[in-house]
């Protein structure tokens, strides 16, 4: 059956038709070869049944006359029927009469007639046939009939009629199953052709062709519309494969799929980048290979965790050799993914990060040398402490150890520190001065109304706070108060020191004094002295001491005269200003009022009142401004000459109505000054040489610097001019304040140029002088110190 | 209120001297200003006219374009006058020009730092005086955009 089930369609369903009819005529056949040979025995023994009763009725009369020859002659006319070979009669006693053939094997015939009626036996047909005569019974004939030879004859015929006419059949029915099986077998062949079209080229765009409408035609409807879901699911599959595949080759991550054995499945693209080989150099081996011994074993622990927990994920950091033979390190995730069938692989994906490592390292490097050094610097900075601590610790006690009177203040005269002598010679203990104000601690003694002790102090801190610098005080009288309460008198030799921090800010003050009530108390015992030089000498000391304090007290009267002269500047400027201003304003008022009506001589007056007030009133601005020369503080600074005489001359602009000057302007060294005081000075010598050779109809300026000789301890300048000159004989009037050589029709001015620029220099610490000749012009100098005064 | 371009503001003249309230109200006179020049003789005077109190209780005209400051005045000075507007919310963007026969460097400095918009040395010279007073009333009265007017109290 097998086999039949293996054949192609086409012959099945030929072999199927075929089986089918033959099968149907074998059984046809051998219906009716039963029905026919039934029938050729019925037939058989009719016609020797007939056969016997001719013969019988032939042997009546030779029975009944019991005639043995013509019995024999009757039965020998049996030869005519060639298949009957024996006969016999038999008397009705039952004994043989007559046989044929006449000498048949006494075998083949019975001894005695049996039962009337034939009985076949296997090639014989054999029987009983009464010989009657008139109803009595005359005797028994026995026919005996070979069926062999008919029943050959008969089957011959039959069966070669049979055998005909199946082949016949079986030819039409193989033409008819042929021609049949066709209508059924084609399409399923299409069908199937399709099907290996499919299956063979993967091309799911085929579609069977339909031939009918049953049940194959549904079958093929039915195959191209799966064909189509196919194809539509292809295309998606496809799509999908694509796009998961650009994920991966285009994935900066390396992705490999390696299965149980460790051999490498897959490897995506980046593998180029990541160890440097191309994927299919990998591809095969064994993907265990190539990593660094170090992690070996690590990797073999995760491959064994991972192939012991299916569709677990494991990270690991491990190390690989490079194609170019450096280690790569190496982050990624390994996922058991055997049990998937559609993977069934080991999945890890990983990336290069060696460069992160390495930074790592190094952050890691330069982090534990960050620690230890700052450990180090920790280290270094507790033992400074310790030093500072342990210094300070030394100048604490070096400080108040000090045999001299010390005592720190801060800037708001509260005591910071004080030296034991100091404490001792006060008779007060630091606990009870320290950080108490000075003042406070030390107060005037009330029994003597004429101490200035606290005021003479204060007023001398005062002068160390504002300029900044040591202040030396006069010997003081100065009494201290006892803890009992009581006043001594003290004699104070003080000296007030700035300590100044690093912006040059005050930070504290050194008062240091010296106690000099002895020998203030001696002086005043010996009023006489003896001669000796020891007491010339304190005599001496006690002189100094007066005179000292002589010189306080005229330093004091002439700060008050300065506050004074400030007052009255401040009120002239305000208050002497504003009647000129009137007189000014008036007169020229009236002049307009009056213009019309006013004789010429008035209106001269009115002119002259006016011009009177307004030189006034220069005057007093030009005074005022002196005398704000002479206040003003020293800004010091090195200044540029060259630049400053150059802006002054342009800016002058003294070259108007059509006047030229002849200019000679020297290099000039810069100095160290206040810039906008001398950038004045400049201005009034070159304004004064422009108007004193203004009547000159070729002046001529000429700016310079005396060459200094060797290391000169000054510089100096001048200005000449070729102008009306002056009279050698009033030089030194030249710098006094509103002194003039020339009237005011002559030449314009107040007087004060010349006295403003002796004053300025002055304050430099420089000197100013002069030299001309009447009508051959002036040369004014000044000079400067190269080391600038301290201020 | 919608305010007043400065044209139709007063303009306030603090000046105790009265020669220098003439030769000031004769230098701006002579610009023809349409402005009024109220003039108050102490810093007392000019602090009541700017409160609208004392002797200026229900005075309805605006604040001043200006107020021309004298330093020196009697009962309350001119920097006092300016330290009080300078801290008052109400007058405190007022335009205080200081006008004063002073040159003193304290004053100018205490005049700035106060918050004065202009110092001018009234000159001797009555000519430049004249000049000085005539370019303040044009830029004050007529150059310059005054601050809004506060609500009226």
């Amino acid at each position: 059956m097998a086999r039949f089930k293996d054949l192609p369609i086409q012959r099945k369903l030929t072999l199927l038709l075929m089986l089918t009819s033959v099968g149907v005529m074998v059984i046809m056949r051998l219906a009716f070869f039963v029905y026919e040979y039934r029938t050729f025995r019925e037939a058989t023994v009719r016609q020797l049944s007939i056969l016997g009763k001719i013969t019988a009725d032939n042997s009546t009369a030779a029975l009944a006359f019991g005639n043995r020859s013509d019995a024999g002659e009757t039965l020998s006319a049996l030869h005519a029927e060639p298949n009957v070979v024996a006969a016999a009669l038999y008397d009705p006693a039952g004994k043989l009469f007559a046989q044929y053939p006449a000498q048949p094997a006494a075998a083949q015939l019975p001894p005695a007639p049996g039962a009337d009626g034939y009985q076949f036996s296997p090639d014989r047909l054999a029987g009983f046939e009464p010989v009657v005569q008139a109803g009595r019974r005359l005797g028994t004939l026995y026919l005996q009939l070979d069926t062999g030879a008919i029943l050959g004859a008969w089957l011959r015929g039959s069966l070669g009629i049979a055998i005909l006419v199946m082949a016949l059949a079986i030819v039409l029915a193989y033409l008819l199953s042929h021609w049949l099986q066709r209508q059924i077998s084609r399409p399923i062949l299409a069908l199937a052709d399709t099907a290996r079209a499919v299956s063979d080229r993967r091309d799911y765009s085929v579609r069977a062709t339909k031939l009918g409408h049953d049940e194959l035609g549904l079958l093929t409807d039915a195959f191209n519309q799966m064909l189509t879901q196919i194809q539509e699911q292809d295309l998606a599959l496809r799509h999908n494969e694509r796009r998961f595949r650009a994920l991966i080759e285009h994935s900066s991550d390396s992705i490999s799929l390696v299965n149980s054995q460790n051999c490498i499945l897959y490897l995506s693209p980046a593998v180029a980048a990541v160890e440097g080989y191309a994927p299919e150099e990998l591809v095969g081996r064994n993907g265990v290979e190539n990593t660094h011994p170090d992690d070996l074993p690590l990797l073999r622990e995760v491959i064994a965790q991972l192939l012991a927990s299916p569709g677990r994920s494991i990270p690991v950091v491990w190390r690989r050799r490079h194609k170019a033979g450096h280690w790569v390190w190496l982050e990624g995730t390994a996922t058991n993914l055997l049990g998937d069938p559609a993977v069934s692989a080991i999945v890890t994906n990983y990336r290069d990060i060696t460069e992160r490592r390495n930074s790592e390292t190094e952050i890691k490097r330069l982090n534990e040398d960050l620690e230890r050094r700052v450990v180090e610097r920790t280290a270094q900075l507790e033992s400074a402490n310790a030093d500072l601590r342990r210094s300070r610790a030394v100048f604490e006690n070096l400080f108040v150890s000090l045999p001299g009177l010390f005592l720190v203040l801060n800037p708001e005269l509260r005591i910071v520190a004080a030296s034991d002598a100091y404490l001792k010679a006060t008779m007060t203990t630091r606990d009870g001065i320290l950080g108490r104000g000075l003042f406070e601690v030390f107060p005037d003694n009330p029994d003597d109304p004429a101490a200035t002790g606290v005021s003479n102090l204060r007023a001398s801190l005062n002068r160390v706070i504002q300029n900044l610098a040591p202040d030396a005080m006069a010997i003081q009288k100065y009494d201290v108060r006892r803890p009992d309460g009581v006043f001594e008198e003290r004699f104070w030799s003080p000296v007030n020191s700035p300590v100044l921090g690093a912006d040059r800010a005050l930070e504290y003050i050194i008062h240091r004094v010296e106690d000099v009530t002895d020998f203030v108390r001696r002086k005043s015992a010996q009023t006489n002295g003896d001669g000796s030089l020891q007491a010339r000498l304190e005599r001496m000391e006690a002189e100094i001491f007066q005179s000292s304090q002589r010189v306080q007290a005229a330093n004091q009267q002439l700060e008050a005269a300065n506050k004074e002269l400030e007052a009255f500047s401040y009120s002239v400027s305000h208050d002497l200003r504003a009647p000129l201003r009137h007189v000014d304003g008036f007169a020229s008022l009236l002049t307009k009022r009056a213009e019309k009506t006013l004789d010429t001589q008035s209106l001269r007056y009115l002119t002259t009142i006016s011009g009177a007030a307004k030189q006034m009133g220069r005057l007093i601005d030009d005074l005022l401004s002196f005398s704000r020369m002479s206040r003003t503080t020293l800004r010091l600074a090195e200044v540029d000459q060259d630049a400053l005489v150059a802006g002054i001359v342009r800016e002058g602009n003294y070259e108007q109505s059509g006047r030229t000057i002849a200019w000679e302007i020297a290099p000039l060294p810069p100095v160290h000054a206040d810039a906008a005081m001398l950038r004045q000075v400049w201005v009034n010598l070159i304004e004064n040489a422009v108007k004193y050779s203004g009547k000159n109809p070729a002046p001529r300026i000429v700016i310079g610097c005396q060459s200094a000789n060797g290391a000169a301890a000054e510089q100096v300048f001048f200005v000449r001019d070729n102008g009306v000159g002056f009279d050698m004989a009033y030089a030194g009037k030249l710098f006094g304040v509103f002194q003039r050589l020339h009237g005011p029709s002559e030449f314009e001015g107040t007087g004060i140029g010349l006295a403003n620029i002796r004053r300025i220099i002055a304050r430099h610490g420089g000197r100013t002088w002069a030299d001309g000749r009447v009508g051959e012009g002036a040369v004014f100098y000044f000079s400067l110190p190269v080391k600038p005064p301290s201020p | 209120m919608s305010p007043k371009p400065a044209s139709l503001r007063p303009i306030l003249l603090a000046e105790d001297n009265p020669n220098d309230v003439e030769l000031t109200l004769a230098a701006l006179h002579s610009l023809n200003l349409a402005n009024d020049i109220t003039v108050v003789h102490d810093g007392a005077e000019a602090l009541d006219f700017l409160h609208r109190r004392g002797t200026f209780t229900g005075r309805v005209s605006v604040q001043p374009a200006v107020v021309l400051l004298d330093l020196k005045m009697p009962r309350v000075d001119g920097l006092e006058v300016l330290r009080q507007i300078r801290a008052d919310p109400a007058l405190r963007a007022l335009p205080i020009v200081i006008l004063t026969s002073s040159r003193e460097e304290n004053d100018l400095v205490k005049g700035y730092q106060l918050g004065a918009n202009a110092y001018v040395v009234k000159p001797v010279d009555f000519d430049e005086f004249i000049s000085a007073v005539s370019q303040l009333g044009v830029f004050w009265a007529l150059v310059n955009e005054p601050p809004p007017a506060p609500p009226a109290a």
